[in-house]
């Protein structure tokens, strides 16, 4: 059988499920991804600007009216204040400052960790930055504090104003408290860096796309599981379809396949039967081709060799003689045709293959042949192993004969035939080795043609022998090799089939 | 010696009639399986070829029938069909040969007297191989002069067994087994020094051929 052309890779359809499911469940996971995203953040940032409010309310109260009505923030000094957290010790001690910030020269403007007010260390517990305030006079006059930090300029309903600014190459989050002291409008501005809240947020988005992860993961792999048992009945009808002999044209059962596939087994199954209709019909053909056209050349032979046992006339004889020549030739044609026909693979069902005795076969095909290899001297034997190969008995003895037929066609009178058989490295093989003047290597490939006549072949030669040879030899698949004779100048016609078989 | 042929096609009829005419038979043709019956309840015939291709009753339910009647008859089967399925379905219901067209006159005559002969064996004890005279019963072979050849037990086994296969090739273990009883082991050199002093004590009555690898075939000369 020859090997089908590579075919493109054909997508499965286990791939195919799988990636239709992936990508959705991909953008379906970030956009799961996104919406947690964005239901924590904003009331976490919520959180993180009230509490900075509360640290601008804090500042706020701390500011005062002199008695001479300017005013002043009350000295940052803890000691003072008998706001104590009431559980200090678990909140640590304050952890460095940032270090964009620390590095800045004018210390004096920040709260540093240790004059941080404990009231707004209560207020904003577990504060692990530094801030910065700005005490101010609605016109920008600056009281206390930084007085380069940005004034958030929008206000809520709570006096609160919150933006974001950028200061001295820092991105803060600044609250602003709008107040009055006394009668004066008082601005108490807090500035946060930014850093902070991004470190919160970016730990929360690496748990939820870890979770979230995980969770597209579970469910590819159940998919994948449940794909593989989805197409289990597909798989067994595969398995059922590998285990039909080639030749079998058995309809697939119905029975484990799913209402999907089962129009596909029922087309599988009509082009079956259709297919077996055309090998029985090609069968009957051959058979009804064989009665009718072996019968009439049998006629036809038998009564020339009567007329030429009843006739005197040399002339008359020698004319009969030529006539038998050419039945005989049309004779040998019309079988070689026929076994051409037989031996393609529509011709003959897997319940043909049988297991056969090699060797046994060698010597009925050598029996048959016996007579016309004496008639011209030639010394037919065999040198046979015991050997039993699967195959076709008619057809492997068709192809024996052709061998043989070839043989004696090209060795002189006088010379050796040899038939073997047996195993070599464990591979069955029959060959025939003739001691004629064997074929140019040129011509190996040509001679295996059907109709083809190497030059110097007798008049008798159909020159369908070899073809037959290598048609039989295919639907066995077993390889047809023509070879030099092992001695002398001869052929070797070797037939080496498939060590299982 | 009388044969019936049972075939329907009168070309191919006539010819085997008029062939095997000149080889000493008479052979009376029919047509189809149902005159068979009508012929063998008048006539004794030596020998039936049937051709499987009839119409009507087939060929294959003629041997079937004959068979199951009990008939003895020797069957030649000829057929334009070769498959298989046919030859062992024939040979299975009872065929004694197959012969499968186109076939040479001088092929069917040959099938036929061996056919002949060892049925004739069967109940003559004798067989006729060439220019040799051959008695089953008196365990002794007679040339066309008359001679009786001196044979040993194993010369004579040998020769009873090519004789029975007589135009086919019997093998080396074949004749090993029809020589040796149980106790005894002989080697393939030993038949062949058998042969050989068969074939030196036959001359020319009948021919014991060697075929390399095969074995040995009896021949008519």
């Amino acid at each position: 059988m020859t090997e089908s052309p590579k075919l493109k890779r054909a997508p499965s359809i286990r791939g195919r499920l799988f990636g239709y499911l992936l990508l959705p469940l991909a953008a379906l996971m970030s956009l799961a991804f996104w919406a947690d995203h964005r239901t924590f953040v904003t009331p976490m940032y919520d959180t993180f600007d009230r509490a900075l409010s509360r640290a601008a309310i804090a500042i706020a109260a701390q500011v005062h009216q002199g008695n001479d009505g300017t005013l002043y923030v009350e000295g940052p000094d803890p000691g003072t204040l008998h706001m104590h957290p009431p559980s200090g010790a678990h909140l640590g001690p304050p952890p460095p400052p940032d270090g964009d910030i620390t590095d800045r020269h004018d210390s004096s403007l920040r709260f540093e960790p240790d004059n941080r007010p404990l009231a707004w260390m209560r207020l904003y517990p577990g504060a692990r930055e530094t801030l910065l305030y700005r005490v101010s006079l609605p016109d920008g006059h600056t009281i206390a504090g930084d007085d380069g930090l940005p004034i958030a300029d929008g206000h809520e309903s709570d006096n609160v104003g919150y933006e974001n600014a950028t200061y001295k190459d820092v991105y803060l989050r600044v609250a602003t408290y709008h107040t009055s002291v006394g009668d004066t409008p008082v601005l108490v501005t807090v500035g946060e860096n930014v850093h902070h809240r991004d470190i919160v947020v970016r730990r929360l988005d690496s748990i939820i796309g870890v979770s979230d992860g995980i969770q597209l993961l579970l469910v590819l792999v159940l998919t994948l599981f449940g794909i593989t048992v989805a197409l289990r009945p597909i798989n067994k009808l595969r398995e059922q379809i590998a285990k039909q002999e080639p030749q079998s044209l058995q309809p697939l059962m119905l029975e484990p396949v799913p209402g999907e596939v089962r129009p596909l087994v029922e087309s599988l199954n009509t082009m079956l039967m259709t297919v077996r209709d055309a090998t029985l019909a090609q069968q009957h053909f051959l058979t009804n081709a064989a009665h009718q056209l072996r019968t009439p050349l049998t006629g036809l032979k038998a009564q020339l060799e009567v007329l030429a046992d009843e006739t005197q006339d040399t002339a008359q004889q020698e004319r009969i003689t030529r006539l038998q020549g050419s039945v005989d030739r049309l004779a040998h044609t019309a079988n070689q045709l026929l076994a051409l026909a037989r031996a393609e693979p529509s011709s003959h069902g897997p319940s043909d293959f049988v297991s056969i005795q090699i060797d046994a076969l060698v010597g009925a095909v050598i029996g048959s042949m016996l007579d016309r290899a004496l008639a011209r001297g030639i010394d037919l034997g065999a040198e046979c192993e015991p050997l039993q190969v699967h195959g076709v008995y008619w057809l492997l003895h068709e192809l024996l004969i052709n061998l043989l037929d070839n043989a004696i066609r090209h060795t002189p009178d006088g010379g050796n035939i040899t038939i073997r058989c047996g195993r070599q490295n464990g591979m069955p093989y029959l060959e025939v080795e003739d001691s004629g003047p064997g074929i140019a290597h040129a011509e190996r490939e040509r001679v295996r043609e059907r109709f083809y006549r190497a030059a110097g072949s007798d008049g008798q030669s159909s020159g369908l022998g070899l073809a037959i040879v290598e048609e039989i030899a295919r639907s066995h698949r077993a390889h047809f090799k023509i070879l030099d004779a092992l001695e002398g100048t001869g052929a070797r016609m070797r037939i080496e089939f498939p060590s299982h078989g | 010696m009388r044969i019936l042929l049972v075939e329907d096609d009168p070309l191919v009829s006539d010819a085997i009639v008029r062939g095997l005419a000149t080889a000493g038979y008479v052979v009376d043709a029919v047509g189809d399986a149902e005159s068979v019956q009508g012929r063998l309840d008048t006539t004794h015939y030596d020998l039936a070829i049937v051709d499987l291709g009839l119409p009507g009753e087939d060929g294959f339910t003629l041997v079937r029938r004959l068979r199951r009647d009990g008939s003895s008859l020797p069957l030649l089967i000829v057929t334009a069909r070769d498959g298989l399925d046919d030859r062992v379905n024939a040979l299975d219901l009872g065929a004694d040969d197959y012969l499968v067209k186109p076939f040479a006159l001088p092929e069917l005559a040959a099938r036929c007297r061996a056919l002949i002969r060892r049925a004739t064996a069967a109940t003559a004890n004798e067989m006729v191989v060439g220019r040799l005279r051959i008695d089953l019963a008196g365990r002794r072979a007679i040339d066309d002069t008359g001679r009786v050849l001196e044979l040993t037990r194993r010369e004579w086994s040998i020769l009873e067994c090519l004789a029975h296969h007589s135009g086919r090739v019997v093998s080396k273990e074949r004749l090993i087994q029809a020589i040796v009883s149980w106790d005894e082991e002989i080697s393939g050199n030993a038949i062949e020094v058998h042969v050989s002093r068969l074939r030196a004590k036959l001359g020319d009555a009948a021919t014991v051929r060697g075929i390399r690898g095969l074995g040995y075939r009896l021949d008519d000369a």
